[in-house]
Formats: C-alpha cells, sequence, structure tokens
C-alpha cells in the first residue's frame, strides 16, 4: 500500500456523462469525484447499472456513441484531459492510461492477429518498425504468462480462451508501461481458478512497472483481496470512500452496507440424521454427445453417483466444461441420459416413457442461468405463473389467480403487478419470478443451475435470502449447479467438487471448503477469493494453483484426469484410472494419492 | 483443406447447372409461342411447316430434345456434356459462338464499372460514417435521392444528351468502336485486351472514349448501393467494442478508420457479389442505348426470337458467372475473416 501522502496521479472533479434518450439527456454519472495516488490499488464497486463501466471510459475522456461528456474535470499529472486536443489526448490514452475491459474478446479485432495489434498499439506511442513491433508482442505475451507466444501472437481472437483474450489484452494495456491501469471487470465471464492467476499476475506486473490501478468491480472477494482502497459508486456518485479493511469492518452507505450483509452472517447448515431415505439418487449417470462429421464423443457426464435427501441442498462445483450443467438436465431429463440410474423417492425414472415422465415432472422443476431467455416475452407475470397450473393443477380461474398472487408474494414480488410484461424488470426479480413458475406446482426438488451469475451483488444477497427461506419454510431440496464459491457456500449443506465429467469429491461444506482433500478441490478452493480483508491473497504467495487450462472432454487420458495439470502427479496417476473412494475423513475422493495419505490435504487458510 | 473446399463448391455448382439446365429447358417450353412459324411465314403448308419443325428438331419427342441438348443421346450429336451448346436458330452460328462474342463485352463494360464504383464509393461511404452529419454525409444524402429514383435508361439518355449533344466530349452511342476502325484480332474476345496485346493504342483509347459514357452511367447507379452498404456497415463497425478499445489504446485515427473498415468490408463482399451476377443481365438496358453488343441484348434478342438454344445458353453462362463469382468472393471474405476460414 503507498504511503498517504503519495503524490496525486488521477483526480476527477465533477464528472458528469449523458447520453440523450428520447430527446432527454439521462445522465448515468452524475458529478462524479475520485483520486488515485501513485502505485495505490483502488476499487471502484458498483451495482449493475451504476455506472462503472461509463465511469471507467470517461476517465480516458471515452463515451460510447451517442454519449457525452457533459461536465467536470479528470486531472491526470496535472493537466486536464477533456481540455486536451485530440492529439494530445491520443498520445496519453494506452501510453500513461491504459484500459482493460470485461469482453475481451470483444474488444479484440477478430480478423487481425493479437500480435498485430499488440503491435500497432505499442508503435502508436514510440516510432518503432513493424518488426521491433512484433517482437515486442511476443516479449510481452511472455511476460503475462503465455506458453509458446511465438506461435500465439498469430492467433486471432477466436482461437483464444477468454483467460488467453484477457491476457493478450493486458499485454497490449502494459505494452508502453503505463503510470495507470483503468481494469473494467477483468475477470467477469473467467472461472475462478483462472481469475486468481489472471489477478495475481496482473497484481505481480503492476507492482514489477509501478502503475496505479482502479479496478471496477461487482466481486467483494476481488476487492478484499486486491485493493488498497474502496469508492463505492451508486447512482452516478462516489457515495463511500474508505481503506478495504475499514470498508469491510464499518461500511459507511446504506448500499455497502446491504451487499456486506451476506459476508457478515455465515450460513449454518441443516443437520441430518443418517438413516432418511434420499429424496433423490443418481447412479453411475454417463452422458456422451457424439460430435458432427467425427467419430469422437464429448463425455460430459462419465460415472456421477450422488444422493439428496428431502430438504437437503447439494451444491455441484466446478469450472465451465466440467459438466455440472448436463448432470442437472439428466436429472430432470431435458437431456436423455447415455446410461445409468435416476431414481426419485426409489423409483427409477431415468428409463420411463415420456407419458409417465410427465407425472413427476411437477415435483421436479428446474431454474435456468439466464432469467431473461428462460421467459417468454409476450407473456405477462401473470401468464408465466398460470401456464404451469393449467398443466399440472385443476383450480378454477379464481383459484389460479390467487394462487398466482401467493406464489409472487412468497417470492417477494408485488401481486399488484402480476398483469405486466417482465420487461422492465431487473435480472433479480426475473430469477425471482423464475423461481415462482418453478414452484407453482408444489415442487419437492428443484435444479439450480447458475441461478445467481447474472445477478448483480445486491440481487444476489436477496435472491440468497429467498433460497434459504424457501428451502426452511417449504422443505425443498436443492441441487445448487454453481461456479460461484461464496453463495454455494451460503446455500448448500453439503457440496460435490466436479472434474471433466466426473465428480473428484464429496462432502460437507464445511469439510470440503475447510479441508478440501482432492488436488482439483484444494485448487478450486484455493483460487476463491474470500471477501476477508484480513487475510489477502496478495499478501501471501498462492498456493495449490493449477498449471494451465481444462483439457477437451474428447481425449481424456487413460489415468487421473488431473494428471497433466497436478503437483502431485506421479508416474502411476498417469496411467491408473481413479476410483471414489472413502477417505479416512469419512467422505469420498477420487485421488489415490490423497487416499493413501501422500498428498496433505487442507491447503485453504 | 482449401482445396477440398473449393472442389466441393465447384461439384455442387456443376449439379446446380444441371438442375438449372433442365428446369429452364422446360420452362421455355411452357411459353405461349411456337418457334416453327417463325421460319415459316404466315398460312404455311403442312408439308414447309413440318420440314421447319425438323430442320430446328422440334419434331421429336420432349424427352429426345432434352436428352439430345444434354448430349445423353450420342446418336443424335453432341450436347452440352460435349461442350456443345447448340446452333442458335436466328444466326445459325453455333451458341457458344455468339456468346463467346457477345459475353466479354458484357464483362468489360460492367468489370469497369465495378472498379470505379468501388474505388468511388468505397472512401465516400467510409467518409460518411465516420463524421456523420458532415459534408460528404448530406451530399450522399441529395445523390441518393436522385441516383436511386430514376432507371438507368434516363440517366444513360440523359449523360448522351448532356455529354455527346452539347458538349461534344462523347463519341455517338453506336457501339464500341468507331465504325471508321476495324476492331483488333480476336485473341480473348476483350476488345480493350486484344487492342493492347495487338499494340494498337488509337483502338484502345478509342474503344475507352466509347465506354466512357455506359461506364459512368453504371457507375452512377451502382455507387448508390455500394456507399448506402459500405456505410452501414461501417457505422455498426464503428460502435463494436474493438474500435473503442483500439481508441483507447491510443490508436491514431488512421489506424481507428482501418480496424473499422477491414470489418465493415467482409459483409459487404457479399452484396458486391449478388449485384454483379444481376448486373451481367442487369446491363441491358445501358447496352440497348449505346449499341453495345453484349450478352444482355444477345439475351433480350433471343427471347424475343423464341431462340430456344440461345435462351439455354445465356441463362447457363450467366449463372456458371456468377456462381463463380460468388465463390470467389467467398474466398476472399475467408482471406479477410479468418473465423470463416475455419469452418
Amino acid at each position: 500500500m503507498p504511503p498517504a501522502d503519495a503524490p496525486l496521479l488521477l483526480e476527477v472533479k465533477g464528472l458528469k456523462v449523458g447520453y440523450p434518450v428520447q430527446r432527454r439527456m439521462v445522465t448515468p454519472i452524475d458529478g462524479l469525484d475520485l483520486t488515485i495516488r501513485e502505485r495505490e490499488v483502488v476499487g471502484l464497486l458498483g451495482d449493475a447499472g451504476s455506472g462503472k463501466s461509463t465511469a471507467a471510459l470517461a476517465m480516458l475522456g471515452l463515451v460510447r456513441p451517442p454519449g457525452r461528456i457533459l461536465a467536470g474535470e479528470v486531472r491526470f499529472l496535472g493537466q486536464d484531459l477533456l481540455k486536451l486536443s485530440p492529439e494530445g489526448l491520443r498520445a496519453l490514452r494506452g501510453k500513461d492510461l491504459a484500459l482493460i475491459v470485461q469482453n475481451p474478446r470483444g474488444a479484440l479485432h477478430p480478423m487481425l492477429p493479437v500480435g498485430r495489434q499488440i503491435s500497432n498499439a505499442y508503435r502508436a506511442h514510440g516510432a518503432a518498425s513493424s518488426k521491433e513491433g512484433w517482437q515486442r508482442a511476443i516479449d510481452l505475451l511472455r511476460n503475462v504468462g503465455i506458453n509458446d507466444p511465438e506461435r500465439r501472437v498469430h492467433s486471432y481472437a477466436h482461437e483464444l480462451s477468454g483467460g488467453m483474450a484477457q491476457r493478450a489484452l493486458i499485454s497490449m494495456a502494459l505494452s508502453s508501461t503505463p503510470r495507470l491501469l483503468i481494469a473494467d471487470e477483468p475477470t467477469s465471464g473467467l472461472d475462478v481458478t483462472i481469475q486468481a492467476q489472471f489477478l495475481d499476475e496482473m497484481a505481480a506486473t503492476v507492482r514489477g512497472t509501478g502503475s496505479a490501478i482502479l479496478l471496477v468491480t461487482q466481486d467483494l472477494g476481488i476487492i478484499a483481496n486486491y485493493c488498497d482502497r474502496v469508492v463505492v459508486l451508486h447512482e452516478g456518485r462516489i457515495v463511500e470512500s474508505a481503506a478495504t479493511r475499514e470498508f469491510f469492518i464499518k461500511p459507511q452507505h446504506a448500499y455497502s452496507r446491504q451487499v456486506l450483509s451476506l459476508v457478515r452472517a455465515p450460513a449454518t447448515p441443516a443437520k441430518f440424521a443418517a438413516d432418511i431415505a434420499p429424496l433423490i439418487e443418481v447412479r453411475d449417470l454417463v452422458k456422451h454427445f457424439s460430435i458432427k462429421g467425427r467419430d469422437k464423443k464429448v463425455q460430459a457426464v462419465d460415472g456421477v453417483s450422488f444422493a439428496i435427501r428431502p430438504g437437503e441442498s447439494l451444491g455441484l462445483v466446478g469450472e465451465s466444461g466440467s459438466g455440472k450443467t448436463t448432470v442437472g438436465r439428466c436429472l430432470l431429463r431435458l437431456v436423455e441420459p447415455t446410461s445409468g440410474d435416476i431414481r426419485y423417492r426409489g423409483q427409477s425414472i431415468a428409463s420411463i416413457k415420456p407419458a409417465e415422465l410427465r407425472r413427476f415432472r411437477s415435483k421436479l422443476q428446474i431454474v435456468f442461468q439466464d432469467p431473461y431467455d428462460a421467459l417468454n416475452p409476450r407473456y405477462t407475470m401473470e401468464d408465466v405463473i398460470r401456464e404451469p397450473l393449467d398443466l399440472h393443477t385443476d383450480l378454477d380461474a379464481i383459484g389460479k389467480r390467487r394462487r398466482i398472487g401467493e406464489l409472487l408474494d412468497l417470492v417477494g414480488l408485488d401481486p399488484k403487478r402480476m398483469g405486466e410484461k417482465p420487461r422492465g424488470l431487473g435480472a433479480g426479480a426475473l430469477q425471482r419470478l423464475n423461481i415462482a413458475r418453478a414452484l407453482a406446482t408444489g415442487p419437492e426438488f428443484i435444479v439450480l443451475d447458475e441461478p445467481t451469475s447474472v445477478l448483480s451483488p445486491l440481487a444476489r444477497v436477496g435472491f440468497i435470502e429467498l433460497l434459504a427461506r424457501l428451502k426452511k419454510d417449504l422443505g425443498l431440496a436443492y441441487l445448487f449447479i454453481s461456479h460461484d464459491l461464496t453463495t454455494v457456500q451460503h446455500v448448500c449443506d453439503r457440496v460435490a467438487v466436479m472434474y471433466l465429467g466426473q465428480i473428484v469429491e464429496v462432502g460437507t461444506t464445511e469439510q470440503v471448503f475447510k479441508r478440501p482433500a482432492h488436488p482439483y478441490a484444494q485448487a478450486l478452493l484455493g483460487a476463491h477469493l474470500t471477501a476477508d480483508p484480513m487475510h489477502r491473497r496478495v499478501d501471501r504467495p498462492p498456493v495449490n494453483a493449477l498449471a494451465g487450462e481444462i483439457p477437451s472432454p474428447i481425449d481424456l487420458p487413460p489415468g487421473c484426469y488431473l494428471a497433466s495439470r497436478c503437483r502431485h502427479v506421479t508416474e502411476a496417476c498417469r496411467v491408473t484410472p481413479q476410483t471414489l473412494a472413502m477417505h479416512a475423513e469419512g467422505r469420498p475422493v477420487r485421488c489415490m494419492r490423497v487416499l493413501a495419505g501422500e498428498v496433505p490435504i487442507g491447503g485453504s487458510p | 483443406m482449401l482445396l477440398r473446399t473449393i472442389l466441393r463448391r465447384l461439384a455442387v455448382g456443376v449439379v446446380q447447372l444441371l438442375g438449372l439446365t433442365v428446369a429452364v429447358f422446360f420452362l421455355i417450353r411452357l411459353m405461349p409461342a411456337d418457334p416453327v412459324s417463325r421460319f415459316v411465314g404466315i398460312n404455311p403448308s403442312k408439308a414447309a411447316y413440318a420440314q421447319a419443325a425438323k430442320a430446328i428438331g422440334v419434331d421429336r419427342p420432349i424427352s429426345t430434345q432434352l436428352l439430345h441438348y444434354l448430349g445423353l443421346a450420342p446418336s443424335q450429336g453432341k450436347g452440352l456434356l460435349q461442350g456443345n451448346l447448340g446452333t442458335s436458330w436466328v444466326s445459325n452460328a453455333p451458341v457458344l459462338k455468339d456468346i463467346a462474342t457477345a459475353l466479354p463485352v458484357t464483362l468489360e463494360l460492367i468489370t469497369m464499372a465495378f472498379i470505379i464504383a468501388l474505388i468511388i464509393a468505397v472512401p465516400i461511404g467510409m467518409l460518411a460514417a465516420l463524421r456523420p452529419g458532415g459534408k460528404t454525409d448530406k451530399a450522399v444524402f441529395v445523390y441518393g435521392l436522385f441516383a436511386g429514383s430514376q432507371p438507368e435508361f434516363w440517366w444513360a439518355l440523359l449523360f448522351v444528351f448532356v455529354f455527346y449533344f452539347k458538349l461534344g466530349i462523347a463519341p455517338p452511342p453506336l457501339g464500341l468502336i468507331n465504325p471508321m476502325n476495324s476492331p483488333p484480332p480476336p485473341r480473348t474476345g476483350f476488345y480493350t485486351i486484344d487492342s493492347l496485346l495487338a499494340g494498337d493504342l488509337t483502338t484502345f483509347f478509342d474503344l475507352l472514349h466509347h465506354l466512357m459514357l455506359p461506364v459512368a452511367t453504371l457507375v452512377f447507379i451502382l455507387s448508390g448501393p455500394i456507399i448506402k452498404m459500405v456505410r452501414q456497415n461501417m457505422e455498426q463497425a464503428l460502435t463494436a467494442d474493438f474500435v473503442l478499445y483500439a481508441r483507447a489504446a491510443g490508436m491514431p485515427g488512421s489506424t481507428v478508420a482501418r480496424y473499422a473498415l477491414r470489418a465493415a468490408m467482409a459483409p459487404s463482399m457479399t452484396l458486391i457479389g449478388i449485384l454483379y451476377g444481376f448486373m451481367l443481365g442487369g446491363a441491358v438496358l445501358v447496352e440497348s442505348v449505346f449499341s453495345l453488343p453484349g450478352i444482355g441484348q444477345y439475351a433480350v434478342r433471343s427471347i424475343l426470337a423464341f431462340d430456344y438454344p440461345a435462351i439455354q445458353g445465356v441463362v447457363l453462362v450467366i449463372t456458371a458467372i456468377s456462381l463463380v463469382v460468388y465463390l470467389l468472393l467467398d474466398l476472399l471474405h475467408a482471406i479477410i475473416d479468418p473465423r470463416l476460414a475455419q469452418e
């Protein structure tokens, strides 16, 4: 952390940005004040729609068309950017003031090799030949941890993974060693393991160059682990500015207190007697997808077994591509499983005919990731909930209306608005409506497929509280599929960790989060950014990190699937298929070295 | 990989051509027309009529005619598969030879027009998108009002009136070369290329002189849609994240414009290809005004004379050229946009 009297780098005063909407000016940024000192890492926290990205761009003097900067000053090293000539401003941008954005693949030109783009950015700020620029691009890519940069400079954006594209972007941003890096949600859309890797590398690289960072984010974990100071943006203004630790201990503004409430109230998992019959039981579930035009198969789910008791919630976590979503869809037979057994209250539903399956549908429901796509935009809220009532109940019209009102009330939506279309609602309210629809038939079990991933922090807090309440009041069981570990920690009683279609570890939430046993679980939990500013990730060397990215589920290795990325790998691991077996601590783990006690377990402090 | 794609496209193209040939074969015979009566005059004797019908071969069953045309009946003589498009009933020359004379004229005309139109229209469309509401943008708007709303023959006539009749800059609209000059010795069929090959610069410049007005007319007509399309695609590209990011990275305005243009050109290619294929037959009005013996004129003449073999030949050749142009543009598109090359 820089001293409090370090020289000022950026000073924003009364910044106002407007967009013309139907002949009126709407001002998403309305009187923003902000300072950043040299070498400081400042977190800009704000909810969806608070104007974070607009603010980040405006600090470079940029606005998405047709918007305009209406008033204010952006002083960078003493001079007001907004008064500079276009050429003067251009010379500063990308040189002393650099930006990285969310959606890195969209920020890269789709038809030019990344090396050419990095070279162009570098050459925009100094006389360098095309060849020098190209060489510089290779060096920069190597610096940000890209393997084989000589080959990667020739890649196009669509050939890069999200993590790699973000690295290419940051290498472009750092090409002229800027004094200030503005990072606008740089890791949204990346998996937790990649996110941690990327942020670690960004923190290290920037520390090396002595730059300051403005880190725009909605994620309290990122703030707690990487930022020296937090500023909170709410309705276009900064409403709070505090050192990170103080912010987490004593938030001032109402918004801050609300988003922090989840961090401060840890969940209390339910206790279950061991002899309760399971509600849902899955045995050796397998799902292969064949690839068009090739005789190979994608092994999306590879022998998954688990059981869920009535009223219990099981979390299913893992990187994207691990097969979590396919498991959830197979459970309801939205996707036909290749083989395996699924039992609901002891009755097999894996191979019954569709007509018979319908009887079970009212008891087993699903809520999808994208609340917008899951709703017919032409339906009013009333229509949305009436549809399952028509199919599964014999209520009369008045009864249905009453039930719709009750359901909306139950999920915290105003029943008086049932005639409205969902278009104007935010993601959080839409997801509540999806829950209400799932509840309409009185289910006992709901599959929640990444239900919080598009919610803003504030909506997420409310949504998690709703799930906890419904579970307690209605005795619902959940299969909670998510890569959002914070949410899983608050909602789930038990957690299963998946990797490449297999469950590698199952345990109570406390066991898995406090003492992860499988090397993959250790890495995943190690990458989890706990919103705890007292144990910052930047202050300790990262442990348990995995090398590389998740391999393709087409050509799987003969032995342990993690062998290519694991720190504890031996020759035996590469050739021996691993089985899920009971560990001494009383939970199943799929790793022979852990089971033999050769690998220390735990890891996450 | 690339070669396989090209071969597959060509194979599909051959099947398309064959299907089209058969379809056209039956369609023209559905016309309420009697080609025989054109040869025998009014009130012919039965014998004379039958003789004429026999001469052009329409007395045979239609299936025999089709097999003959396709070249599947070797006893009847050569057909399509042997590279024979039949003999024109009007000119009595092989259709292939007729087309070989007419087609280069049109190709020359519209290729020149397209090249010039692209050179003019692309930068204008770009400028209009880069500075919305600027002078170029306003000029484009006014031009769009005029060029789009009048048919091309009207503009052709207006140009002849102004540049030939009033100003006397242009030659009279009577063909490709001065009637006093002799055409260059035919090698490729393209007069401009042939005259250059023969080292005959006088004829070459005379050709350009004669092509001046027809090309200008087509450029005037073609520029409208091209400007509009480039401008629209450019506007879209300018709002893309990668353009905003290029600005944020402090790249100079010229680089930013290049980034946007590259993204804008890729989707424009397809429309240019369609426009080219359309103009092959669609240039007929301009050909008529300037008395250019092009493929459009040949097509119209053949249709009016119920010259079945000639009609078939024209349809076949125009389609084949269109298919090749589409293929070339798709390849070009794949070079510009690597995402397509991958698929």
